[in-house]
This record gives structure tokens, C-alpha cells and sequence, in this order.
């Protein structure tokens, strides 16, 4: 049973975000029409079809994912370093809540952009290219877990973070290139030497691109370079939701023990 | 019932600085207490202890019985605080700031919008209730915080520097609104640089200083621990300073005017009288004088200082008076 206080909390951040959608929704939305015009129609009209797939088509998983922890890890930064800014973050401080609702509201919230993000980019691209969802369970999930995860991450940023600055260097120094290249553009398959893919796998991107790209169109590239032994191949993003969930509830619980020992928040 | 506060050796160090040095303070429940003391003295950093907005070094700290960080819940539930900085949520206007706060507290979301509504009418800017923080004036700002302590309905409500920076208006209109609060129930701690309020207000007083607890009484206690003056205008100017008795701790004579120094005016003043007379002198007007608790509280916390002497501690004083800046005021309490 949800406390009170939980929803109380977990609707103030969902209700800060959703009033403002020329921040938090126009942005993703106006910047993929922009990748899935030039990337998809103009320059993706001169690729070849990559796993069987159309370009345009193949790109879509990659920009959900983009988009969606982006927005779960801003929105999760942002509230945690506004609220310690203006100090009104002692609102929740100093209110009833277990550390724990505390920190599942935020992040659930900030997740729940994620999502909507996420699934505002899939309606973008659909505008562009025909898209049916494969295995519809095992996107939900991931998608509910890399936001979290990111969202998780936000909280730490935001608690760890000295200035505004300080958000825009992991948003965009940290964040975006492993996201570019985590295999969002381009498929593991396209590199020739065994060292180019072994570093890529070192990506925690490619995972989770991986993973949606396997919920919405059905092929993974994880199972196409046989990261798992055979029989065991096609549990290849199986195992990768399972690290995935693992890495969330660790980052998670490092989010609470930050609230319980006050890091950031208290004197 | 357990006081509402109760702390025993309670430390809080910031590197070398220790802002609250083992502090041992009782506040019974349903009491009105004070806390004075000069600007760094820890007074904030005491109740932010209590709130969970500042993590102890050591020592105890309860509130109604509940540990502040082993049952932090229990704790802050039972606490409203009305902080000196405006931490305040700008992203939503003022009546949904109250909503949430209450939310927070566990009060559904349609009571919580009857409270916000009721405690905006109670300060006096239910009017503005659909306007954002930033928005309010510095008066109304200050309101706000008042009603966002008293939307949980709390069993202590802690005021830090409540009017500090408000108008004379608003500070008797705070002033009346605690009072009925305490005299609903309430237990309420505040902090204060104005003695008047602490005098006004108080069942008792905590003077601190540099993180200590000098002393705990009630304000009458406390201004009796200071001499009165008694001062008479004689008929005619005498020879040589009067020979008076063992009450007399210093005499003074100025032309017709004689100041005496004394433990408590309005008990001497009768003997004194007794005394001129007898010694010829004719009386032409008396007039008593108590030490203010604002001239103790000086005292006291410059008292605190035990390497210098008080000339020295006077003159090395960096001009942030721990009163304001204001003179000490002496009270008149009654002219014969």
C-alpha cells in the first residue's frame, strides 16, 4: 500500500513536469522529427538495410532510448539540485516520509517522463516509418528499468552536483556519447574486427539499446554476435534486462543510503 | 508524557568548529520556550538537528520521546517549523505548496486542501492563494511560512526568528496567532534576537552562546538576578553621600539626586525612605528602575567570555550587537 506522503510526493513531481511541456515534452519531440528526417528520410534513403531492416526503421530503439533516459536523468538532476538550490527540497526533508518513498518518488516520477518521452519518440517515428511492437512485456520492462536506472543516476547528479554546470558536463560530456555509441546509429555487425565489438560491449549503452531494440523490432544484436554461449544465444536479452534490473536496484539503494546519511542535502 | 524536547550532551562539530556544545535542554510539552542568543550562538543548527536538516555529532536528541534520527518519522511528524530562510517550492502557487506539505504529512488530498485554504485565512492571505511565492511581498512571505508550519497541525511548532525584518503590524498579529496556539496546545519553541518578544511570549528562556547553554529560567527569574536602581530627588542637595545599609550595593549622589543601587527596588524602596528620613533628608520624588532582561541577557552571554575582562570584552566587541544594536533600555516601573 502506498503511503499518503508517497503519493503526495510522486504527484508533486509528476504534476512539475507535466505542466511544463515546451520544456520537458517540445524538446524530444521537435529533436527526433529532426533525426528521423535527416538521419531516416534524407541520408537513410542511401544506406543499405541494416539486419534486414530499413535504416529509418532500425534507428527508431536507439532514439527512444536516447530520449527517454535523458529526460529521466534531467528531470530526476534537475529536481534534486533545483529543490537543494532553493533549499525548498527541506519541504520533503523535513515531512514524515521514510527515506525510501523519498527516493522511489522521485525517480518513480522522473521515470514516468522517461516513459512518456520514450513513447512520444516511437509516435514520431511512426509519423515516418511503420513500426509493430515485437515482444510488447519485455519492452515495457526494460523501458520501466533503464528510465529508473537513469533516473536513479539523476539523483546522484543531483545530489553530487555544485552548479547548474555541473548537470549540463554529465548530461552531455557523459551521457551522450555513450549513448552515440552504444550502437544507436549503427548496428555491432558493421564492425570487421572482433576488438571493435569487444569494446563496444564494454558500453552499458549497448545493452540497453540492445534490449529495446530486441522489444520492438525483434532482433538483437547481442544474439547476432553470440555473446552467450550456445545453447544459451537467445537468452541474450534475458540476461541483459536481468543486469540491467541488478544495476538499477543498486543504484537505487546507493540513492537511499545518500538520503539516510543526508549527503548533499543536510549539514 | 515525554518533553517535547528533551536533549542530553548534544554535539554537532563542523571540522574544528563545534556549533553545539553538549547542550542539555528540556522543553516540557505545551510550554512556550525561547531560545536567545547571538548570531552564531547555534541556535539554528539546534532546531535543524531536531528536523533532520542537520546530522548530529553526538549526544541525544528527542522530540515527544522519539530519537530524531532513529525514529526520524515520528519525530518530524510531530514538528512544524516556520525557518528563517524562505525555502519555499516556486514552482507552484502557495495554496498547492500547502496541499503538498500536508500531503507529505500523510493528510488526504481533500482535508489537505481544506487545511491550506484554513491556516491561508488564519495568516491573513488567503487572497493570494493562487499566486507563487516569488510573488508575495516580504510580510507575506513570512505569513507563508507561518502557515506552511501550521498546515500539519503539528504538536510543536518551532519559529526561527519569526519576526525578524516584519513590520510592527505583522509582528503583534504573530504574536497574537502563537499565543492562541499555545493556549490551544500547541508547544512552541522560538528563537528570537528581539528580548521584548522573548519577554512577552516566554514561559522560559535558554540564553545560548558559541553552541552552550548558559541558563535556562523563566524571564521574571531571569531579571532578577540584575540590581535596581532606586533613584530619589531631594528637597535639598545633601553634604556627603548618606552612610546607607548593607542593601545599598553602590550610592551615588548628583546635587538633589541620589541613586542607589539595590537586589529588588520595590522591597528597599520602603527601608530607604525610612533611612533619608531619618537622617534628615526630605523627599521630593522617587522612582524605581529594574534592570531590563535585555541588560541580563548582555550580561550573560558576554559573561561567557572568561579570558578577557568585561572592559576589554566591550571594547574587542565586532559591533554586532547581540541585541540589535539597540541601547539597553532600563524599564520604568514606578514613579512615587
Amino acid at each position: 500500500m502506498l503511503s499518503v506522503g508517497f503519493r503526495a510526493l510522486f504527484r508533486r513531481e509528476i504534476l512539475r513536469f507535466v505542466r511544463r511541456p515546451k520544456n520537458t515534452f517540445m524538446p524530444p519531440a521537435i529533436t527526433n522529427v529532426l533525426y528521423f528526417a535527416v538521419f531516416g528520410l534524407i541520408l537513410g534513403g542511401r544506406i543499405d538495410q541494416i539486419a534486414g531492416f530499413d535504416y529509418i526503421l532500425f534507428i527508431v530503439p536507439g532514439l527512444v532510448v536516447l530520449g527517454a533516459i535523458s529526460n529521466a536523468f534531467e528531470n530526476a538532476s534537475f529536481s534534486i539540485f533545483h529543490g537543494r538550490w532553493n533549499e525548498y527540497i527541506h519541504e520533503t526533508l523535513t515531512s514524515p516520509l521514510s527515506y525510501v518513498e523519498m527516493v522511489v518518488a522521485y525517480v518513480g516520477a522522473s521515470a514516468v517522463r522517461g516513459l512518456i518521452v520514450g513513447v512520444i519518440i516511437t509516435v514520431v517515428g511512426r509519423l515516418f516509418v511503420p513500426i509493430s511492437i515485437e515482444h510488447g512485456l519485455y519492452l515495457v520492462a526494460t523501458m520501466v528499468v533503464i528510465t529508473s536506472l537513469f533516473a536513479g543516476f539523476g539523483i546522484i547528479g543531483g545530489l553530487v552536483a555544485r552548479d547548474f554546470d555541473d548537470l549540463t558536463v554529465m548530461n552531455q560530456f557523459i551521457l551522450r556519447p555513450l549513448v552515440f555509441f552504444g550502437a544507436v546509429f549503427y548496428s555491432l555487425g558493421t564492425f570487421e574486427q572482433a576488438w571493435q565489438v569487444n569494446l563496444s560491449l564494454l558500453n552499458p549503452m549497448v545493452y540497453m539499446v540492445d534490449s529495446v531494440r530486441f522489444g520492438l523490432l525483434g532482433y538483437s544484436d547481442l544474439i547476432s554476435v553470440g555473446i552467450l554461449p550456445e545453447p544459451y544465444t537467445d537468452f541474450a536479452p534475458l540476461a541483459s534486462l536481468a543486469v540491467l534490473t541488478a544495476c538499477t536496484l543498486l543504484v537505487l539503494g546507493i540513492d537511499v543510503y545518500l538520503f539516510k546519511t543526508g549527503y548533499g542535502l543536510t549539514d | 508524557m515525554p518533553p517535547a524536547i528533551e536533549t542530553v550532551d548534544l554535539v554537532k562539530e563542523y571540522g574544528d568548529l563545534r556549533a553545539l556544545q553538549e547542550l542539555s535542554l528540556t522543553v516540557e510539552e505545551g510550554e512556550f520556550f525561547g531560545l536567545l542568543g547571538p548570531n552564531g550562538a547555534g541556535k539554528t543548527t539546534f532546531i535543524n538537528t531536531l528536523v533532520g536538516l542537520v546530522r548530529k555529532t553526538g549526544g541525544d536528541a528527542r522530540v515527544f520521546g522519539y530519537d530524531v534520527e532513529d525514529d526520524y518519522q515520528q519525530a518530524r511528524d510531530a514538528i512544524g517549523l516556520a525557518p528563517q530562510e524562505f525555502n519555499v517550492d516556486r514552482f507552484f502557487s502557495i495554496r498547492e505548496v500547502l496541499k503538498h506539505k500536508a500531503g507529505y504529512h500523510g493528510v488526504p488530498e481533500s482535508e489537505a486542501a481544506e487545511r491550506a485554504d484554513e491556516v491561508l485565512k488564519r495568516v491573513g492571505i488567503y487572497d493570494k492563494r493562487d499566486e507563487r511565492f516569488d510573488w508575495l511581498s516580504g510580510g507575506m512571505k513570512r505569513r507563508l511560512l507561518l502557515a506552511r508550519a501550521l498546515v500539519t497541525e503539528p504538536d510543536l511548532l518551532i519559529l526561527d526568528e519569526p519576526t525578524a525584518g516584519v513590520d510592527v503590524q505583522l509582528r503583534h498579529d504573530l504574536w497574537e496567532l502563537v499565543t492562541e496556539l499555545n493556549e490551544e496546545g500547541t508547544t512552541i519553541l522560538l528563537t528570537t534576537h528581539y528580548i521584548e518578544e522573548a519577554e512577552r511570549l516566554c514561559d522560559r528562556v535558554a540564553i545560548m552562546n558559541e553552541g552552550r547553554k548558559v541558563t535556562v529560567a523563566t524571564p521574571d527569574e531571569l531579571k532578577g538576578r540584575g540590581t535596581d536602581t532606586i533613584a530619589v530627588r531631594l528637597e535639598s542637595a545633601p553634604a556627603r553621600t548618606p552612610d546607607l545599609g548593607a542593601y545599598a550595593h553602590e550610592t551615588t549622589v548628583s546635587g538633589e539626586r541620589l541613586e542607589v543601587r539595590v537586589d529588588d527596588g520595590g522591597s528597599t524602596a520602603p527601608q530607604l525612605l525610612n533611612d533619608l528620613e531619618a537622617m534628615g533628608h526630605e523627599i521630593a520624588d522617587l522612582e524605581i528602575t529594574r534592570t531590563s532582561l535585555e541588560e541580563i541577557f548582555v550580561d550573560l552571554t558576554r559573561s561567557e567570555d572568561r579570558t578577557v575582562t568585561r572592559s576589554s570584552a566591550e571594547s574587542s566587541d565586532d559591533g554586532e550587537s547581540p541585541t540589535d544594536g539597540r541601547e539597553p533600555e532600563r524599564e520604568q516601573e514606578g514613579v512615587a
